[in-house]
């Protein structure tokens, strides 16, 4: 169990966290999700007292972390890979942090097992793959039998197998009634993974809701109609409160009103339809209408991305243009 | 490279054994981050294999200088080689002003490569009261230095015996300033060891710590060697005689006191003074920093 209360980081004039107040529940895998720069990594830095926070408190099992007696089987934490000395080798740095808890020898290999490190254990880290990196970091999180799981960014640079096994471990370790906190900024990630989800960015919490809720909350659900008479169909739909936005490809794409709607309003207004599609919004584009307004870096490129997505096209550009007053 | 299927886990029976964080443990964690490095145990030898070196070389000179009437005069002539009070501890000390350095650089490092690796936050999250971790890694590093630095001079002593004793400048161990001398050496470098550990913690970039170091232990009492020298203002004999180094190697000096230095004890002091401050500067924002 994670409780964080009005949570808040401040690196000089930039508010990294804002306020933040969430609780994560113990056996289930809750979703951090969030563009990059939303204030990820600083939470959960916080969460383990690597960070102080500015403002707000935040526990983990009841306590501030650092008032665990024994801290390695209250958290296990994943929060970058490589946070380890390039001249030790993967077995070495276990036995380092292990040493702290009195963690026997015999736990330190098992989670080496448990990690596929088996056959680099005795390797110097400097020689690993970021994937053998995530393991190990994944290892350290495992090597107090910890009651509370947390893994930021723990898919990055994983091969499909390993994303695999992180998503089997993350449930698996949820299922034995643990807490898991994992962050990504990929929703489909976390929608393959996590049953609760917690959106971020900006620092400040967009969503807290099962990943279902988001799903069915966030969409925005639009029609795709092909006309000859394009004009006067967009004209007609416009009457009737939709919002109408021409397709790259002689298509309209139609928000506000239902398919059935728009066919009668289509035939009032004596308009021959080609096409009538109802567009289901796929989980990124309901992570992306969520955090649209406070993607931290837009990329430069924007025409790229028009040719794709030209509603979504016109959000960045409002944001950008207030981003520039 | 496959992973084992979840189902083998951690959770099921036995359960993981897992003790509360106690000091001893944490000393025992940064004793195997100490000796598992290999750059920290060469760094280690060529301390002791300095000290030896140096101190070979300085008996087989003074060797030379007992046999050849000439070198042996022009020695007795020269002030600031009298002024070294020469005796068979000033030969095998002397290695210690070069040992210093590597001694410093060595304890800086124990701390900053953990920050450049990133390392230091592993080692938090482990350790979250952080302080214990500072304490262990002094006590590790301090321990070493005086370990190695007095077997070093052990061998020092016994390759230069049958050296010095045909100079007759054999060490005397029943002369107390002597062993003063001799122990002395043992605690400057241990000292050095500390108080480079704190500048490590405060500073946190090795390049930067590094620099700092070698500026106080190396550059700066060459300076002010020079500035004394050639000035006669007090104020320069002063900010001298307070070096870091210039202080506290007073404890390793055999031989007349000077006018211009501090005496032995009084020497050693204001070097564990800055070691002590700088050691609660760097446990104070360790304490507070951002890892």
């Amino acid at each position: 169990m994670i409780e964080a209360h009005g949570l808040t980081k401040r690196y000089g004039p930039k508010l990294a966290v804002d306020d933040v107040t969430f609780t994560v529940r113990p056996g289930v895998v809750t979703g951090f999700l969030g563009p990059n720069g939303a204030g990820k990594s600083t939470t959960m830095r916080m969460i383990t007292g690597l960070d102080r926070p500015t403002a707000g408190t935040v526990t983990v099992n009841g306590r501030p972390y650092a008032q665990h007696r024994a801290p390695l089987a209250e958290v296990g934490a994943l929060l970058e890979a490589k946070a380890v000395h390039p001249g030790r080798t993967a077995r070495q740095h276990l036995q380092a942090l292990a040493a702290t808890h009195g963690i026997a020898t015999a736990r330190v290999d098992e989670v080496i097992e448990l990690t596929g490190l088996t056959p680099v254990a005795r390797k110097r880290v400097g020689g690993f793959s970021l994937g053998m990196g995530q393991r190990l970091g994944v290892a350290v999180a495992l090597l107090g039998d910890p009651r509370t799981l947390i893994l930021d960014e723990p898919v990055n640079g994983l091969d499909p197998e390993g994303v695999l096994w992180v998503r089997n471990l993350a449930k698996y370790l949820a299922g034995q009634g643990r807490t898991v906190f994992l962050s990504s900024h990929l929703m489909s990630e976390v929608a393959l993974t996590a049953d609760h989800v917690i959106v971020i960015g900006r620092g400040r919490i967009l969503a807290d809701m099962s990943v279902q809720e988001l799903l069915d909350g966030a969409s925005r659900r639009t029609v795709r109609v092909r006309s000859p008479q394009a004009t006067a169909l967009a004209d007609a739909l416009r009457r009737d409160g939709a919002e109408v936005t021409a397709g790259d490809d002689g298509a309209l794409d139609v928000a506000g009103l239902e398919a059935a709607r728009i066919g009668e309003a289509a035939a009032a207004a004596g308009v021959v339809l080609h096409e009538l599609t109802p567009q289901a919004s796929t989980l990124e584009e309901a992570y992306m209408a969520l955090t649209a307004d406070s993607v931290e870096y837009h990329a430069e490129d924007v025409a790229a991305v028009s040719a794709a997505e030209p509603s979504r096209t016109r959000e960045q550009a409002a944001t950008s243009e207030g981003e520039a007053r | 490279m496959t992973a084992a299927t979840p189902t083998t886990s951690a959770a099921t029976p036995p359960a993981v054994v897992v003790h509360r964080v106690t000091f001893a443990r944490v000393l025992r964690a940064e004793w195997i981050k100490f000796r598992t490095l290999r750059s920290t145990v060469w760094t280690v030898v060529i301390t002791a294999l300095v000290m030896i070196g140096f101190a070979l070389m300085m008996a087989s000179l003074m060797r030379l200088a007992a046999d050849t009437p000439e070198m042996a005069e022009g020695m007795n002539n020269d002030p600031g080689f009298q002024s070294l009070g020469m005796s068979g501890t000033t030969v095998i000390t002397l290695g210690y002003s070069f040992a210093q350095l590597a001694v410093a650089v060595l304890a800086a490092l124990i701390v900053t490569n953990e920050y450049s690796t990133g390392m230091i936050r592993s080692t938090f999250a482990a350790v979250p009261k952080r302080l214990p971790a500072l304490w262990a890694k002094l006590v590790v590093i301090v321990l070493t230095t005086v370990v190695v630095i007095a077997l070093a001079l052990g061998v020092a002593y016994l390759v230069t015996l049958p050296i010095l004793d045909a100079a007759n400048l054999t060490v005397d161990l029943s002369d107390p300033e002597q062993v003063r001398a001799l122990g002395g050496c043992v605690l400057y470098l241990a000292t050095v060891a500390a108080f480079s550990l704190a500048v490590g913690a405060l500073m946190r970039h090795s390049a930067g710590a590094i620099f700092t170091l070698v500026a106080i232990f190396f550059v700066l009492p060459i300076i002010f060697s020079i500035v004394v020298a050639a000035s006669d203002a007090a104020w320069t004999d002063w900010v001298n005689k307070l070096l870091p180094s210039v202080a506290g190697e007073r404890i390793i000096s055999t031989g007349p006191s000077s006018d211009v230095l501090l005496d032995p004890w009084v020497g050693y002091s204001v070097l564990a003074g800055y070691t002590v401050v700088l050691l609660v500067a760097a446990a104070v924002t360790l304490k507070r920093r951002d890892a």
